[in-house]
């Protein structure tokens, strides 16, 4: 059995599709989570549960609707849960009034009914039932209340489609008049006299009159008809089974008096992602790793000696030591910040705020063609490129979805936070901090300035949309962080293990080997010497040298950002004279670096083409190979010239 | 000053006014489309409940619940002050 589960976008599908299935997906205090629909099974129950992305209505306004409305009709459930955020029962019934339509049973789950006192509303529930003629259960998704009587009705459904006419008589006769000439659903006939786009091909005479009847006997266009008269349905309902006390001002509304007051509103959100940068890139995150780097140094010091003592061959030490534990190393050394920059980022989800932020930048972000929902992927995207490219399906114009795409991998995501870290953190000293804060704002000014660029040259006209709302604040549930936090860490620790110690071991044998295969050959001999020299001569107008390991370090960027700094650390480690406990700008190999250098090359591999995982994620997104190759294109060409610029401007400055 | 019962668009409003709608001025488009599935049909009363700092967008309420909208889409939606 096909069970969906169809609702308006924030009314708790997510979690209630966790509490069925026994999953976790992601849940966030703000529109669009579900991106794709999911599918899992009904603990206790055979019946596979299809989770669908949040949608107001089945006419395909936005790519979600698209989505879910095809799946619905295609596919034909045979059960739809209708989840109805009880707290905005009339737009919520809005949905419920086209579901009733398809000739499928539909289960009505009132959710999130803990609210219900608060806000003054009382729901007669088996009124509302008999009204509609159709199952309702009340539940609270989040507090777990009710979900037992839920699957007691999907357990006793003896399936009967369902459809209910809502309509005055004249309307009626009208739909039937359809339907008998085409044999066709309820809904379906709707659509054809609205003269949906999708039904142009039962656009006959026959049907404009139907419609013009309609039109000129209520004095206005059947698609305005037929959505005023489900509201007038819904209204007469809702007079019958709900009591409404007048509110009093909520906790959110005078929460929102301050954080979108006209004067406090953008120093609080300035304060707020600075707090973010500074625990997670600055003072207390980058303490951390320096905590954790030294503990993973004596590990390797400590394995060394055990292996020479138990005499293993100098190659065995060498491959453990010099490509393993300090490829994998330097990549771990980052996992306490990344705690934290993931702690924050799910912090900001969930209470509520980060659509406060969409509504605060809108009209700013819309100067450069974006819309205030383009944050959202940027602000993912802090984490990691993937979820944020992917999350940029919010964004429902498709040209301004595109420019997010693109731009997203331009956020310094938790990857290339090692290199940012690892560079400033030993060039700038004190000012490392205000340095990698520029690097963060660096990536802004590049984001909006590509942006408008974009919308100037290549998508003339490009329109953007906000279709959004301000959610409750909510406090985070301890849980929901914890597990949140920690599943993104292992991933992150799990690529360390997987990808980056695969890379590590590659990168340790090309250069600890010849072309003719002969180990322990000088590192100058290694086959990743030569092929670092036929390339270094790009990285030279960045780095004022030619250095073919900065160029091939930079060139692994592609597998993940943070192999970067593993690769200069193996690089580094078996080249020459470096004592474990000096950095790798004391080695010679990459001495050579300047301030200027420095900077620049934090700048390339923050803005050249992203890892392969986020190209995918690029690729699938814009849909095209052609054009996810001109993004790179551009993403890298960009870089070039950007880091060129600072390493040639900032050497002349330094020079004065 | 805007006075009761005068006529235009919802653009127009101050925080904390109320309107009702009237209709909205747009040809057969997803915006509209959008708006009238959102509710915005014929004499619904709208709150304006919230602006943003910079003026635009702008958080009304209708029909028990809150909805972001653009300065940009109020402009095609006709309306009558209430208070």
């Amino acid at each position: 059995m096909k069970i969906a589960l169809v609702g308006n976008q924030n009314s708790g599908k997510t979690t209630l599709f966790n509490l069925l299935t026994g999953t976790n997906q992601k849940i966030g205090n703000w529109p669009g989570v579900t991106i794709e629909r999911k599918t899992g099974i009904i603990k206790y129950l055979n019946c596979e549960l299809i989770d669908l992305p949040g949608i107001y209505s089945l006419s395909p306004y936005t790519m979600e609707e698209e989505i879910s409305r095809k799946y619905i009709i295609q596919e034909k459930p045979d059960i739809i849960i209708n989840i109805v955020d009880s707290t905005s029962l009339e737009r919520s019934l809005y949905l419920t009034t086209q579901l009733m339509e398809l000739n499928i049973k539909v289960i009505i789950v009132l959710n999130m009914v803990d609210r219900l006192e608060k806000k003054g509303i009382y729901i007669d529930k088996d009124k509302l039932s008999k009204e509609i003629g159709t199952d309702v259960v009340e539940i609270s998704a989040l507090k777990n209340t009710g979900i037992d009587e839920l699957i007691n009705i999907i357990k006793n459904c003896n399936i009967k489609s369902y459809e209910k006419e809502i309509f005055e008589s004249n309307i009626e006769n009208e739909i039937i008049k359809v339907r008998i000439k085409y044999n066709v659903n309820r809904f379906e006939a709707i659509k054809i006299l609205e003269s949906d786009k999708l039904y142009s091909k039962y656009q006959t005479q026959d049907i404009k009159k139907l419609r013009e009847y309609l039109e000129t006997t209520y004095k206005m266009d059947t698609e305005e008809l037929f959505a005023s008269k489900r509201y007038e349905f819904i209204g007469r309902l809702k007079e019958k089974v709900t009591n409404v006390k007048p509110a009093e001002e909520n906790i959110s509304d005078k929460l929102d008096k301050i954080f979108l007051n006209k004067i406090v509103a953008f120093p609080i959100f300035i304060v707020i992602m600075f707090l973010v940068y500074y625990l997670s890139v600055g003072v207390v995150g980058s303490s951390s790793t320096d905590f954790v780097t030294n503990l993973i140094d004596k590990f390797g010091q400590t394995t060394r000696m055990f292996l020479l003592q138990s005499g293993a061959s100098n190659w065995i030490v060498s491959l453990v030591v010099d490509g393993i534990i300090t490829g994998v190393g330097a990549v771990l050394g980052f996992v306490p910040q990344l705690i934290i920059l993931f702690l924050c980022i799910s912090i900001l989800e969930t209470t509520g705020y980060m659509s406060r932020i969409t509504f605060l930048l809108d009209k700013f972000f819309r100067k450069f063609g974006l819309s205030g929902e383009a944050i959202i992927p940027f602000i993912v995207g802090l984490g990691c490129s993937v979820p944020g490219i992917m999350i940029a399906r919010v964004i429902k114009e498709e040209k301004e979805r595109e420019a997010a795409i693109i731009l997203t991998p331009f956020i310094p995501c938790s990857a290339k936070l090692p290199i940012i870290a690892m560079f400033s953190g030993y060039f700038f000293g004190d000012k490392s901090g205000l340095v990698s804060a520029s690097l963060y704002f660096l990536a802004i000014a590049i984001i909006l300035i590509s942006a408008f660029f974009i919308k100037k040259f290549f998508t003339k006209g490009m329109g953007t949309s906000f279709v959004s709302e301000l959610p409750e604040y909510k406090l985070p549930s301890l849980k929901y962080i914890v597990k949140d936090v920690s599943d993104k860490v292992k991933e992150f620790v799990k690529r360390a293990g997987t990808i980056i110690l695969t890379c590590s071991i590659i990168v340790w044998f090309l250069l600890s080997f010849s072309w003719k295969l002969e180990y322990a050959v000088n590192i100058e001999n290694s086959i990743l010497a030569s092929i670092g020299k036929t390339i270094s001569f790009v990285f030279y107008p960045i780095l004022g040298t030619f250095s073919w390991e900065a160029a091939v370090s930079a060139i692994q960027g592609l597998v993940a950002k943070e192999q970067v700094i593993s690769s200069m650390n193996i690089i580094a480690g078996l080249g020459k004279d470096l004592s474990s406990s000096l950095s790798i700008f004391n080695s010679e190999t990459f001495s050579f670096f300047t301030k200027p250098s420095a900077y620049a090359f934090m700048a390339f591999n923050l803005f050249s083409a992203p890892c392969f995982g986020a190209i995918g994620a690029m690729k699938r997104e814009l849909g095209s190979t052609k054009k996810t190759l001109k993004a790179i294109a551009f993403q890298i060409t960009l870089a070039w010239i950007l880091a060129s610029i600072i390493f040639n401007v900032g050497t002349f400055i330094s020079n004065l | 000053m805007l006075k009761r019962r005068q006529r235009c668009i919802l653009s127009k409003l101050k925080k904390g006014q109320r309107a009702r709608v009237i209709g909205i001025n747009l040809d057969k488009t997803e915006m509209r489309r959008h708006l009238l599935d959102m509710g915005i049909t014929k004499g619904t009363e709208i709150l304006i409940k919230k602006v943003a700092p910079m003026g635009d967008p702008v958080d009304i309420e209708l029909r028990g619940y809150e909805l972001c909208i653009r300065k940009e889409e109020m402009k095609y939606i006709e309306v009558e002050v209430v208070e």
